[in-house]
């Protein structure tokens, strides 16, 4: 049973839920501490040892349920054996299973039955075909002998292994031959060859075969490669140009975009306090030397907090960049999610401040306001004057400015002093821009003189791009 | 290091019932949570909303057991002088004063300078021992010898740097002192944080605990809890009043009612003599369930809904 927790906890980890070796070790214990005998007590103490917020527990529910379909009894079912294969199968043993009589009554019923039998005393070489354990649990309709052989051969050949949903045709053909099924499929094409009646009820047996293989493949596929998937469409999803995202995919990056955010936000978000070892803080060691006698043991040195950084995000939102624009607008939705001190703006011919829509819309419309009330023809100056008008007052030397833009300006007057006040002013002024590098400055973009008041620009273009500036810019910020 | 046997801990129906007697009426999942914890030796993490009744399951745990709860309150700024331990600088100068006044009779016959530091060296070095030392509640849960809870109370308020000083005594129980050495618990309580998420917890930290989500209870949990808190109480009313909460928490508030906020609400409902549950007497205490004006406000207009 341990290897089939280490598989459960594979699959865990292929949903994102983020599990060590200790915990792997502490959800074994768990394990041999409640043991098998009630379902919803080992998914809770499991729940507990292995998922550790709250949308990891959700996963680990689904994720559960799914994967111990079958292997588990349910709660009613309070039997006490070791063997836990065993005992799920016993357990689950007791109870009927109404589709599996309805197939018995199909299949079975009446007459056939006799059909079959008699065919098989009559002709030895049929018997010889269908003298199999596994047509005994056909007959038999053994539906637990039966999941547990298909387990088995599933085993053998590597199932978990299963990837793409291409893939399933060849695993259950795969699974059917180390099961044995070819002896019935010979038993099929003799009983066709003599045109006996017996042939139908064979071919149930054999159908409903394939059917319950098909079924866990199936089962096994959503385990297994949904994961892996999307882990895979993550990865790509992450490397490819903002403009051929199809918008299929919206939802996904949106996805990404939020995790990258989080996963910024935790490294970045302390508040730090810097201690300058040397200067004595004289107040406080006299103060704290009274209690010992005037003697001052503790020394305290003078220290400085340093506060987050201050982040205004400003977005151009025009025509020629719409396509990044709705990614970078849902990157600075999910920023300011995540640190509510950040403020964006979107622009395109004027400029306005959008925190207070983000904050107050889901994304989807949010976004969609922003390129309603901003979008239009490009006016970087403009722009950039009611920018200083919004938020001059606000940029310090604790401010980081951070422009998306494809400084693409129709020819109109860039206002360089403006976006040059605002470069003197900021501890930093970082500009990305979704065009590469060697278009920059080509036409009617301003690219080149704005460099001039940047202290750091970049190409951005994709997911990771975005995220490798952002971190190096939040880190440098301190 | 003993460990200690607790019957009352021997399954989870047993912590239920025995949670019961003392008036914490717990879901499955706490039960399993605390059977767990006890039966691997590990800490529990206790997430969820304000006021679900987290520190008070430690609180009852302690009680259950009957061994003392030793708290620690967590806040910014938290270190390990108040935490952990902290010298006796006043006993440890008293000390020095009464060494330098015996240092004489210590050195006398003492030849030379050699000789002096090579007698001083014979005497035990008690300045930094334990004798000098105060401990702070997390090394004083080490020292209770009949096992003790240690409930460390709202850990996400705390610095990361604390959360990092926490590691070593949650996973082996013992506290490191540089002047002295490792000490050892002699019995290993059975440890409790919570956290109210207003921070993530890292990852070392979760690693070593148990994770348990205490959520806002269903209807019929909640209903046995005010039942146990507040038994005089109409069942009629114990009705109304639950399903009343339960639908202001399908609001969208800025602070949903808790648990002790619906007990709060039992308690004054019973003050006031009530049977029945109407708009009028909801308007006039619905401060006691909700504890913002413009939470208030926006509740106010929907309370004749939120009651049918």
């Amino acid at each position: 049973m341990n290897s089939k927790l280490i598989s459960f906890i594979n699959v865990l980890r292929t949903h994102d839920v983020r599990i060590s070796p200790a915990e792997t070790l502490d959800a074994m214990e768990v394990m041999s501490i409640i043991g098998y005998r009630s379902r919803g007590d080992l998914r809770t103490g499991l729940s507990q040892a292995l998922a550790k917020t709250a949308e990891e527990k959700a996963t680990f529910v689904q994720c559960f349920d799914r994967f111990f379909e079958y292997e588990l009894p349910d709660a009613a079912n309070k039997e006490d054996t070791a063997d836990a294969d065993n005992d799920a199968a016993e357990a689950a043993q007791g109870e009927t299973d109404p589709g599996q009589e309805s197939a018995e009554q199909d299949g079975a019923a009446g007459k056939p039955a006799l059909d079959l039998a008699g065919e098989m005393a009559a002709d030895s070489e049929l018997a010889a075909h269908l003298d199999t354990p596994l047509m005994e649990m056909l007959l038999n309709d053994d539906r637990n002998e039966l999941s547990l052989a298909i387990a088995q051969a599933a085993d053998q050949v590597g199932l978990a292994q299963i990837q793409m949903f291409t893939q399933k045709g060849q695993y259950t053909r795969k699974i059917l031959d180390a099961m044995g099924e070819e002896q019935i499929r010979h038993a099929v094409i003799e009983l066709e060859r003599q045109g006996s009646p017996a042939l139908n009820e064979l071919q149930t047996y054999r159908d409903r075969l394939r059917e319950l293989v098909r079924d866990h493949v199936e089962r096994e596929y959503l385990i297994q490669a949904e994961g892996k998937n999307k882990q895979f469409m993550d990865d790509i999803l992450a490397k490819t140009k903002l403009n051929n995202i199809e918008h299929h995919y919206l939802h996904r990056v949106h996805d990404l975009v939020r995790k990258m955010a989080k996963r910024l936000a935790a490294r970045h978000s302390r508040r730090r306090q810097i201690y300058k070892r040397g200067q004595l803080n004289m107040a406080k060691t006299i103060r704290r030397g009274i209690a010992n006698d005037g003697v001052m043991f503790d020394v305290y040195w003078k220290s400085v907090k340093k506060d987050r950084p201050k982040i205004l995000a400003v977005c151009d939102v025009s025509g020629s960049v719409a396509a990044y624009a709705k990614f970078l607008l849902m990157f600075l939705y999910s920023l300011y999610d995540i640190l509510p001190g950040v403020r964006s703006f979107a622009f395109s011919s004027h400029l306005g401040e959008v925190s207070d829509l983000f904050a107050q819309h889901p994304l989807e419309k949010a976004i969609e306001l922003v390129n309603w009330k901003y979008g239009g023809a490009t006016d970087y100056g403009g722009s950039l004057l009611d920018f200083a008008a919004l938020a001059m007052n606000d940029i310090d030397s604790n401010t980081t400015v951070i422009i998306l833009g494809d400084a693409r300006n129709n020819n109109g007057d860039a206002k360089l002093e403006v976006m040059q006040s605002i470069y003197q002013r900021a501890k930093k002024v970082i500009w990305l821009n979704p065009e590469s590098r060697k278009m920059w400055g080509t036409g009617d973009s301003e690219m080149n003189r704005y460099m001039s008041a940047v202290h750091y620009a970049a190409e951005c273009s994709s997911l990771q791009h975005l995220e490798r500036i952002v971190d190096e810019l939040l880190r440098s910020n301190r | 290091m003993n460990t200690l046997d607790f019957p009352q801990l021997d399954s989870i129906e047993a912590i239920e019932q025995g949670f019961e007697k003392f008036g914490y009426i717990c879901s499955h999942e706490i039960a399993t949570a605390v059977f767990l914890a006890f039966k691997l030796r590990k800490p529990i993490l206790v997430e969820g909303p304000p006021g679900v009744g987290k520190t008070e399951l430690a609180k009852t745990t302690s009680m259950l057991l009957d061994v003392p709860l030793v708290r620690l309150q967590c806040y910014e700024g938290l270190d390990e002088s108040k935490a952990l331990y902290e010298w006796k600088y006043g006993k440890q100068l008293l000390y020095t004063q009464v060494l330098k006044e015996k240092l004489g009779d210590l050195l006398q016959g003492a030849t030379g300078l050699a000789e002096s530091v090579e007698r001083l060296h014979q005497f035990g070095d008690i300045f930094y021992s334990e004798d000098f030392l105060e401990p702070r509640p997390l090394l004083k849960a080490m020292y209770l010898e009949e096992g003790s809870i240690l409930l460390i109370d709202e850990v996400d308020k705390s610095d990361y740097e604390f959360e990092s000083l926490l590691l070593e005594i949650l996973s082996d129980y013992q506290v490191s002192i540089p002047e002295i050495g490792t000490v050892k618990a002699k019995t290993a309580p059975m440890v409790f944080l919570t956290s109210n998420n207003t921070r993530d917890i890292s990852d070392a930290l979760k690693r070593r605990c148990l994770h348990l989500y205490i959520p806002f209870p269903t209807t019929e949990l909640e209903e046995r809890i005010v039942r146990a808190r507040v038994p005089e109480i109409e069942e009629d009313l114990r009705h109304q009043l639950v399903e009343f909460v339960h639908s202001l928490r399908q609001m969208d508030l800025k602070k949903l009612p808790a648990i002790s906020e619906t007990i709060d609400w039992a308690r004054s409902l019973l003050l006031l003599h009530t049977d029945q549950l109407d708009e009028e007497l909801i308007r006039s205490t619905l401060m006691v369930l909700l504890k913002f004006q413009e939470d208030i406000e926006a509740a106010t207009p929907e309370i004749k809904s939120l009651l049918d």
